[in-house]
């Protein structure tokens, strides 16, 4: 079910039903509608906050499944979570319900009040349905622990280093020395700031431990001479913008997940994902925990990400090209506000594919339709049209592919992003989700 | 009846020759000024205007986080700053951004407006949403200028304004205009401030459509007129580019590949009402559109313009038969990689064609230095001779103006620069250049409106000499970057040491001709249409039927009276 469905089941009649999965991805959607139409967001932020949202699926229901546990203490600084009385009744449903309502409209703290109306919209249909098939001291209660866990939550992700984020997106003071190589403000830009975005957001708290010691990847020294490795290359960008079909241009557009227009490179892995669920309708506790996974890699591989783009600080192929190649060349898609290197849509595609992959086969097929209905690009004459898959894998190389042919990546900063982004995603499913 | 009144000026003729260029002239002229970006790139315009009605040029100069700066011409090539004397003061509380000039309310002095993106603190606090009300000076007639920012209701309007374009859209003789807003504005003020409000700031925004109510107040009208768009937007200019008299507007948009485009508003006079034409003319430039320059380049009588860009400018020629522009910048030989901002089109070395002047600068904070452009039009195409004549000035430039700074005939040319934030090799600072290239016969033809604006704004002046054919349309501001040139029309003419006719065609499309007029002089027409204040005469009308009602009343009593009983 896209955005629109979601708005449209919410004036529909009251079924005595709802699938388990189905909630978890309602409030999925809910969680991208805020994310595309809360203005000012950000990859780095959108990433944050469905890893949160995503764990706070999982946290919700964790207690109904013997078999698994909570993720406290195995997270960095998350030593507490509220438990649940073992000996009363709860609606597990409802928690998921109220602690997602909660979490959305604390940590999106800035978005409308008429989104805000909206996510309370959702919480009270979802409520209506769920009420009928328990008690009110068992809803009552429910819904209680929900909003517990909900504000616990918030609390340790204020300490995380990106609370609030959209305050800083583009600090003013940051300054770094120009050396060869190193990044310049785009001229073909997606952004009007000169600043680059959260310069701070390496520095964040991982969800995962073992993220947080990730090491330093490599990357091909700078030689603006012919013939070099790195020449070579921005050469490849070069050449590949001068061939592109209409097929590689649909994915250059597809998959830009500009923040000003979508719900970000983050959320559109998290839309994938609910469309996994729909189709293939796991049971709550495998739903949520992949709604949990995919955030939480998400989020982890853009801070591993920004980490090491500030350390690099390495230019695009706008600022090579012209000066060594060719000065009127400019890229098919206008620059991100930020270094290049790693690609950020490569590694949290990596990354978030990684994490469906511990829910779902590789060879799942499925219909992406993110971006249907969207108004064509009038400047690159593309249309929005949905696409098939028939890995899950598939799309974390598309995801890289389509930045190269959008020539705003070279091919390092993609091989390197999928490489970095399934460390990442590992590190958050070998994570004890089972006791 | 006279068809037309000139009065004349004459100049001695210039001897200068091809090996004399542009001087440095700023020192001398007593000029020390830069912009001061409060943040980011923003920023940088100057208007020239009489303001004291000397009969010599002045200059305002906005400043940013600096202060503002009247240049009150000495007319022996320098210029005083007269701000503080000026009455200027309140400028002061503001982070000032372009300038435009009018007489706004018909009195026979230029009056000012400025836009301003926030406000300054004695504490040097920034506020956390920058924004802040635009400023309308009055001319006082005596030197001084008063500020009526309030009595001409625009001063509840928070905004983050940029480039201010005037024009008559309705033809009652009163200056309108079109202040062009770059993120989105809060009518009435901005009341709370919470995250929600901070991260909707960064918004696209509309822009505001002032029409003049009799000279006193402004009262804004968008909807009026249908006006319906959004942008990044440095702000308009009023043009008639389908040559059906009125004032059309193009709305230049930063950011027009992901936001908002260009706009191409036509204007539907006598109705009022706009109607959005840039797509079917292929005006919707998706680009990063800083401001413009408007010429009748290829002498077709049809206006083309040239629009400044990050990387390359686009030079839209018009083609009137398929009623649609066409980008032609790589033919012309404009196509040259920079960041440009301010762009003025007039005959520099009066050989009879127009030359084209860009002002370059980086985004700052961005801080690589990059030389403004010189071209010369040489048989219908442009050579970049920045170097060559002395304009090649690496400074981090914006807004640009071209006018007569000694009235000696030819046209001189000040740009406006940033204080790079960065560390900068290269000085910036605002230059004047006083122009010793100008080798030609030239006429200059200042209009003098009755029933139009007094400026003429918008005004056509059409001049005939041997094959000569040149095409102009009288400035309503913001053609080059936040900036105001001279309305004075400047026709370089080469040999010829004749104008054999000259067609003034003021808004509204009445015409006034003059023929064989002798050249290297300035003269004034002044439109023979005469100003007729609708709002006095319906005041007039309105005594009128008093008079004849309290006649009739008073017949009828009279009558009644002398009735026999």
């Amino acid at each position: 079910m896209g955005l629109l469905g979601l708005l449209l089941v919410q004036c529909e009649p009251l079924p005595d039903n709802i699938p388990d999965h189905e909630v978890a991805a309602q409030w999925a959607d809910m969680t991208l509608y805020i994310t595309k139409n809360t203005p000012a967001n950000s990859p780095t932020f959108a990433s944050r906050c469905l890893g949160y949202l995503g764990l706070a699926q999982y946290e919700a229901v964790v207690h109904s499944d013997p078999k698994y546990q909570s993720l406290v203490d195995q997270l960095n600084d998350l030593n507490t979570l509220p438990k649940p009385d073992t000996n009363q009744q709860y609606n597990w449903l409802l928690v998921l319900n109220h602690s997602q309502s909660t979490l959305l409209k604390s940590i999106y703290l800035q978005t409308s009040d008429e989104n805000k109306q909206k996510i309370d919209s959702l919480e009270q249909r979802l409520s209506k349905i769920l009420i009928k098939n328990t008690t009110a001291a068992s809803a009552q209660r429910s819904l209680a622990f929900g909003k517990k866990l909900a504000e616990h939550l918030l609390e340790w992700s204020k300490t995380d280093g990106g609370h609030r984020g959209y305050l800083e997106n583009f600090d003013p003071d940051y300054e770094r020395e120009p050396f060869p190589g190193s990044w310049k403000p785009p001229l073909f830009a997606q952004s009007f700031s000169h600043n680059p975005l959260h310069h701070f957001w390496g520095e964040n708290r991982t969800f995962a431990p073992t993220n947080t010691l990730l090491e330093l990847p490599e990357f091909i020294p700078y030689d603006p001479a012919k013939g070099s490795p790195y020449y070579q290359e921005f050469e490849a960008v070069y050449k590949k913008e001068r061939t592109l079909s209409q097929e590689e241009k649909e994915a250059a557009i597809w998959w830009s997940d500009d923040p000003d227009v979508t719900f970000s490179p983050g959320g559109h892995l998290y839309f994938i994902a609910t469309a996994l669920v729909r189709k293939n309708k796991p049971d709550l506790i495998t739903t949520t925990k992949t709604f949990a996974s995919v955030g939480m890699s998400v989020a982890d591989a853009f801070i591993k990400c920004w980490k090491w783009k500030y350390h690099f600080f390495s230019e695009r192929p706008n600022t090579f090209i012209p000066e060594f190649i060719n000065q009127k060349w400019e890229s098919f898609w206008p620059d991100p506000p930020f270094p290049a290197f790693p690609s950020g849509h490569a590694i949290q595609a990596a990354a978030a594919a990684k994490a469906l992959l511990g829910t779902f086969e590789n060879k799942t097929s499925f219909i992406d339709s993110a971006h249907v209905g969207r108004e064509r690009d009038h400047v690159r004459g593309v249309e929005f049209k949905a696409r098939a898959y028939s890995t899950i894998w598939s799309i974390a190389e598309e995801t890289a592919s389509s930045r190269f042919y959008g020539g705003i990546h070279t091919p390092q900063d993609n091989s390197v992003g999928l490489e970095q982004g399934v460390l990442i995603a590992n590190n958050i499913l070998n994570l004890k989700w089972k006791k | 009846m006279r068809s037309f009144l000139i009065f004349l000026v004459l100049w001695n003729t210039s001897t200068t020759s091809w090996s004399q260029r542009f001087v440095d002239h700023t020192e001398a002229a007593g000029i020390q000024h830069f912009f001061e970006v409060y943040e980011g790139m923003f920023g940088g315009g100057v208007a020239v205007l009489d303001f004291n009605n000397d009969g010599f040029e002045d200059l305002y100069l906005t400043g940013g986080m600096q202060e503002d700066q009247l240049l009150e011409n000495q007319k022996d090539g320098t210029f005083k700053n007269v701000f503080h004397q000026a009455g200027l003061t309140s400028a002061l509380g503001f982070v000032t951004q372009g300038v435009a000039t009018a007489d706004f309310n018909r009195d026979g002095w230029m009056d000012l407006f400025i836009t301003t993106i926030t406000t300054i603190t004695t504490k040097g606090e920034k506020k956390s949403i920058p924004r802040a009300q635009n400023l309308i000076f009055i001319n006082k007639k005596d030197g001084a200028f008063e500020e009526q920012s309030k009595s001409f209701g625009i001063s509840k309007s928070e905004s983050f304004s940029t480039g201010i374009a005037i024009g008559d859209i309705n033809l009652d003789g009163y200056p309108d205009v079109y202040v062009g807003n770059y993120f989105t504005d809060y009518d009435g003020g901005l009341k709370e401030i919470s995250d929600a409000t901070i991260v909707n700031a960064g918004k696209t925004a509309k822009g505001y459509l002032y029409e003049n109510k009799g000279g006193k107040k402004f009262e804004e009208v968008s909807k009026k007129y249908n006006l319906s768009h959004r942008g990044f937007s440095f702000g308009g200019i009023f043009t008639d580019f389908d040559n059906d008299h009125d004032m059309d507007l193009i709305i230049n948009n930063d950011f027009g590949y992901k936001a908002k485009p260009n706009y191409l508003l036509q204007n539907q006079f006598p109705e009022k009402k706009f109607s959005y034409v840039e797509e079917a003319r292929k005006m919707d430039l998706r680009i990063n559109a800083m401001g413009g320059a408007t010429a009748d380049l290829n002498a077709d009588s049809y206006l083309d313009y040239f629009i400044t860009n990050i990387r390359f400018n686009r030079f839209m020629i018009q083609y009137p038969e398929e009623n649609i522009f066409i980008d032609q910048a790589e033919t012309l030989g404009t196509q040259l990689f920079t960041i440009s901002w301010g762009a003025n089109f007039t005959d520099f070395d009066q050989d009879g064609d127009l030359d084209l002047f860009v002002a370059n600068g980086d985004l700052n904070p961005n801080c690589v230095p990059m030389y403004n452009f010189y071209f010369e039009n040489e048989n219908s195409t442009f050579q970049e001779h920045s170097g060559e004549v002395g304009l090649k000035d690496y400074g981090v430039g914006r807004g640009s103006v071209v006018f007569d700074l000694e009235n000696d005939g030819d046209m001189d040319l000040l740009v406006v620069s940033q204080k790079p934030i960065r560390p900068y090799g290269p000085p910036s600072i605002t230059r004047l250049y006083k122009n010793e290239m100008a080798k030609g016969n030239a006429l200059q033809v200042k209009l003098r409106g009755n029933a139009s604006t007094l400026s003429a704004f918008g005004s056509r002046i059409e001049l005939y000499a041997d094959s000569l054919y040149i095409n102009h349309e009288i400035d309503g501001g913001n053609t080059s970057h936040l900036s105001h040139n001279s309305r004075i029309a400047h026709f370089g003419l080469g040999k010829r040491t004749t104008v054999d006719s000259l067609r003034v065609t003021w808004p509204g499309g009445e015409s006034q001709f003059l023929y064989q007029i002798p050249v290297n002089q300035k003269i004034t027409v002044v439109e023979t249409n005469v100003f007729q204040d609708k709002k006095k005469t319906n005041y007039e009308i309105l005594v009128a039927f008093l008079i004849i009602g309290i006649g009739v009343i008073v017949f009828f009593k009279v009558k009644k009276k002398s009735l026999p009983n």
